[in-house]
């Protein structure tokens, strides 16, 4: 990737039209938009992308409209004539212990992941890149302080201190009316919060790969400030490492919600959400009752195999 | 070398004092009553008051924590609270063992399938072999531990009957270690999945890069045969990334094996520190997650180790 201040300085074009600096800032506008197309351009290409593209985009919409569209309510009421039918015409992936739909939960479950995972992967990108920032660019004794807590963090059981943070908090006095809402904001702010130090780790070794390059020492010398040069000198060349983080994370963030909900921490029944169902029809699969579970697992499957390749491609143009 | 190792010891004693806070803050400074907890909102205020005063609830903050810090150097971690009959120690003792067996069952199926998948698909670089064992890796490194679980107790539990989808401590204990290994295969088999991804990657990555490596042409313009380069130059050195990644995930063997635990109704670690969590108690919480954070900074720092050993670059980086 370049930038105006890599340009080397014997390259100014003086024209007679304007000052040569705002020459150099055109042509690097220039640079950096044809390298965003090229980047498009390589994405298109690859397959892996196009699938992951397709498959989360119909998770979306099923999270959106889902429940507008579906053949059966999902939240229907005990119906015993109906209990734990295996899949037929009329019933495409069966009926669950309480005789509802699993087609109809399946797609309408899409949402409790999708409006928790992609937030907190989002705010710990955006704590993490600042963090990240900070201890990279001023290294000495902040980054010293701030990577031993980051070390403590990272070797913590996610999911395990993420269960116990969720169970303790919403059961206490204060939160002793939790409803749904404010649990699913306590599941965003506790994975986005145990995110936070492995995007730091990320961001900081690329902000050291980049603080003793020209364009950063020649903006101290013109005296520009710290915030300055970070916000406006470092950021915008580690955008590529950011962006790939942040695909990452989403995905590991569907990852530790969906086992977050299968513990029992995440959204409490009757809610569709696929890893409480898991752990719902868990029970069953020794009575030879195998679609309560297998229909929800496929579809953690899909979504997280789609998110995966979006990552990858996205990760293998931009370190081409 | 000696330098070396000092400095990263001490460095890993401050985390560990950090992890020790952290721990802390999470487990006591939460709003919660943790002696209601454990004795239910029915038990008569006397009853929790007296454990309140037992067992230290009443002390500052202060004195409490300094009091974790003491029984981490004493190990002195006194008794569980949920039953009181047990010292923490020796509660966590036999699921320790019981995750241990499954981790080392899961790594000896896992090792060699990976390692081989890694060569094979350096060797056939950008082929189909090549994206298929990759796409393989990625896929199954990212679906969730207690939904590949489920979908294995499904397909060979259930459906097929080769393995026991459910775990049973009984008739498991009346086995000799053969015929255990029914109930055995599926949650080892599950965890030998998810590792498959990382470890075939690794190795595909280090082959490539000594495939490509200067020392590998020479040896193959010196007129060695393409199987005794293999051998002799490009394993060696392919596989020392792929043991640190190796070693970090035995690390995230203790912890990361929660999904598999609970899918199985595995008496494991993880499943000891869920119960923990829902029964408050903190001793037992601490200590267990502790140690999985323990288990998992010396895993990093043996790989580091091994890492500078190998390499004099690196730990001449450090300690300079």
């Amino acid at each position: 990737m370049s930038d105006t201040s890599t340009s080397p300085v014997g390259d100014i074009p003086v024209s007679a039209s304007g000052a040569p600096r705002d020459n150099i800032l055109e042509r690097s506008m220039e640079e950096r938009r044809s390298a965003r197309k090229e980047r498009w351009r390589l994405l298109r290409r690859r397959p892996g992308f196009i699938i992951g593209v397709v498959i989360v985009t119909f998770w979306v919409l099923c999270a959106a409209v889902g429940s507008r569209v579906v053949p059966y309510d999902p939240f229907k009421d005990l119906d015993f004539s109906n209990m734990q039918k295996g899949p037929s015409g009329k019933h495409w992936f069966g009926t669950d212990e309480l005789g509802r739909d699993i087609f109809s939960r399946v797609l309408v479950g899409a949402r409790d992941v999708l409006v928790v995972a992609p937030p907190a992967a989002i705010i710990s990108v955006i704590l993490g890149t600042i963090l990240g920032i900070v201890m990279g660019y001023y290294r000495g004794w902040v980054d010293n302080v701030l990577s031993r807590i980051v070390e403590a963090f990272l070797a913590l059981p996610v999911v395990m201190v993420g269960l116990l943070v969720l169970t303790i908090t919403s059961t206490s006095d204060i939160l002793q009316t939790i409803t749904f809402e404010s649990r699913k904001l306590l599941v965003i702010y506790v994975v986005s919060l145990l995110f936070t130090p492995i995007v730091a780790r990320t961001v900081r070794a690329a902000v050291l790969g980049e603080r003793d390059l020209d364009y950063v020492v020649s903006a101290r010398l013109r005296g520009e400030s710290n915030l300055f040069i970070m916000t406006r000198e470092i950021l915008p060349n580690i955008t590529g490492p950011i962006i790939v983080e942040l695909t990452v994370r989403i995905g590991y963030a569907i990852f530790t919600v969906a086992t977050l909900s299968f513990l029992g921490a995440g959204p409490q029944p009757p809610s569709p959400d696929w890893g409480l169902a898991i752990s719902e029809g868990r029970v069953l699969l020794p009575a030879n009752i195998w679609w309560p579970v297998a229909f929800p697992a496929l579809a953690i499957v899909t979504l997280v195999v789609a998110t995966n390749l979006i990552a990858d491609s996205i990760q293998a143009v931009y370190e081409r | 070398m000696l330098r070396y190792i000092v400095k990263r010891v001490l460095l890993s004693l401050i985390t560990l004092w950090l992890l020790a806070t952290i721990v802390f803050l999470m487990t006591w400074a939460l709003p919660s009553d943790p002696a209601r907890a454990i004795y239910g909102p029915m038990a008569p205020e006397e009853t929790v008051a007296a454990f309140r005063a037992q067992v230290g609830l009443n002390d500052g903050l202060f004195v409490q924590y300094l009091r974790l810090l003491k029984s981490l150097v004493t190990f002195d971690f006194g008794m569980s609270w949920a039953n009181q009959n047990y010292g923490v120690i020796e509660y966590l003792k036999s699921p320790l063992a019981k995750t241990a067996k499954l981790a080392v069952l899961a790594l000896a199926i896992t090792t060699p399938v990976a390692i081989g998948g890694g060569l094979i698909a350096a060797k056939y670089r950008d082929k189909r072999a090549d994206r298929a064992i990759v796409l393989t890796g990625l896929a199954t490194s990212s679906i969730p531990e207690f939904v590949t679980g489920a979908l294995l107790a499904i397909v060979f539990g259930v459906k097929l009957g080769w393995a026991k989808p459910v775990y049973d401590s009984n008739a498991a204990s009346k086995l000799g270690p053969w015929g255990q290994l029914q109930y055995l295969a599926l949650p080892s088999l599950s965890l030998a999945i998810v590792y498959f991804g990382y470890i075939a990657r690794m190795m595909r990555a280090g082959t490539i890069r000594a495939l490509d490596s200067d020392y590998v042409r020479t040896a193959a313009m010196k007129g060695m045969s393409s199987s005794e380069v293999m051998r002799k130059h490009v394993l060696r050195n392919a596989i020392a990334p792929t043991i640190t990644v190796m070693s970090v995930q035995v690390g995230y063997l203790v912890s990361g094996i929660v999904g598999v635990e609970v899918v199985f109704n595995y008496p494991g670690f993880s499943n000891t520190l869920l119960n923990a969590v829902s029964d408050r108690d903190l001793p037992v919480l601490q200590v267990a997650v502790l140690l999985s954070a323990i288990t998992y900074m010396t895993a990093t720092l043996l790989a580091d180790i091994t890492i500078a050993w190998l390499n004099p670059r690196v730990r001449l980086e450090v300690t300079n």
